[in-house]
């Protein structure tokens, strides 16, 4: 079994929830608002100067880049769907610009339906 | 690569995260939750508080950088004193990393460049 923890842009939520449900996977967990940064905001120029002591770049150092709000989708499906979740993911929210989000896939040693207590992947069908 | 989930007093919040950018860790994701630890939660006279808020960061980090990465956040989020409640930082396997914008298989590239 596989999580797939993906964030992802707010207004993407719906389309992705209804791209996968046409994937065959209708379970998921979300978050509300998170709140976010990436790599692509921070200036590794300033970094730089500032290590080689430009005063410049250094009254910069300060400025942390602002956070960016984001949902955490998060689905556990069985080995053989996670390939089929991330692709799905992908396409959905590809927009080609910085943002666009990342998706995180760990492992999964057990899984129990609350419910009836069936444990593994038939917690999951 | 691995996921590297803190969860850190509200107030420690902005130094953690400026900890990190510092250390050249922009990318954090950051959630409220709320949770009670092994001292069950905080008792001031008769009421007990059982869920305490705390901020959850959660980052993706390669698996050389852990010890660094996990002391930058240590060295900010605690409060020095030895008082519970300054939170735990919990380290978990990740398999495969995507970046969606342009769809790229980090941990594939992280593999090559190895």
């Amino acid at each position: 079994m596989k999580e797939i923890i993906s964030v992802i842009r707010i207004n993407k939520v719906n389309e992705t929830k209804e791209a996968l449900i046409d994937a065959g996977i209708s379970a998921f967990t979300a978050t509300g608002r998170v709140m976010g940064r990436g790599k692509g905001q921070v200036h590794y120029d300033i970094l730089q100067g500032a290590e080689e002591g430009h005063p410049e770049a250094i009254e910069q150092l300060g400025n942390a880049p602002r956070l960016v709000a984001k949902r955490i989708l998060t689905v556990v499906v069985p080995d053989e769907l996670a390939q089929t979740a991330i692709d799905t993911i992908i396409k959905t929210n590809q927009t080609g610009k910085h943002g666009d989000g990342k998706i995180f896939v760990t492992p999964i040693t057990e899984t129990v339906r609350v419910r009836t207590g069936e444990a593994g992947d038939a917690a999951l069908n | 690569m691995l996921m590297i989930r803190t969860i850190v007093r509200p107030e420690k919040v902005q130094d953690v995260m400026q900890g990190l950018l510092d250390a050249g860790y922009p990318a954090v994701t950051k959630v409220s939750v709320v949770g009670r630890g092994k001292q069950r939660g905080l008792r001031v006279g008769d009421v007990v508080y059982d869920e305490l808020p705390k901020e959850m960061l959660f980052m993706v980090v390669p698996d050389a950088d852990k010890d660094f990465v996990i002391e930058a956040i240590v060295d900010n989020a605690k409060t020095g004193d030895g008082k519970f409640g300054d939170g735990k930082i919990f380290v978990s396997a990740v398999e495969e990393v995507y970046t969606i914008s342009s769809g790229v298989k980090e941990t594939e590239l992280e593999a090559k460049e190895a």
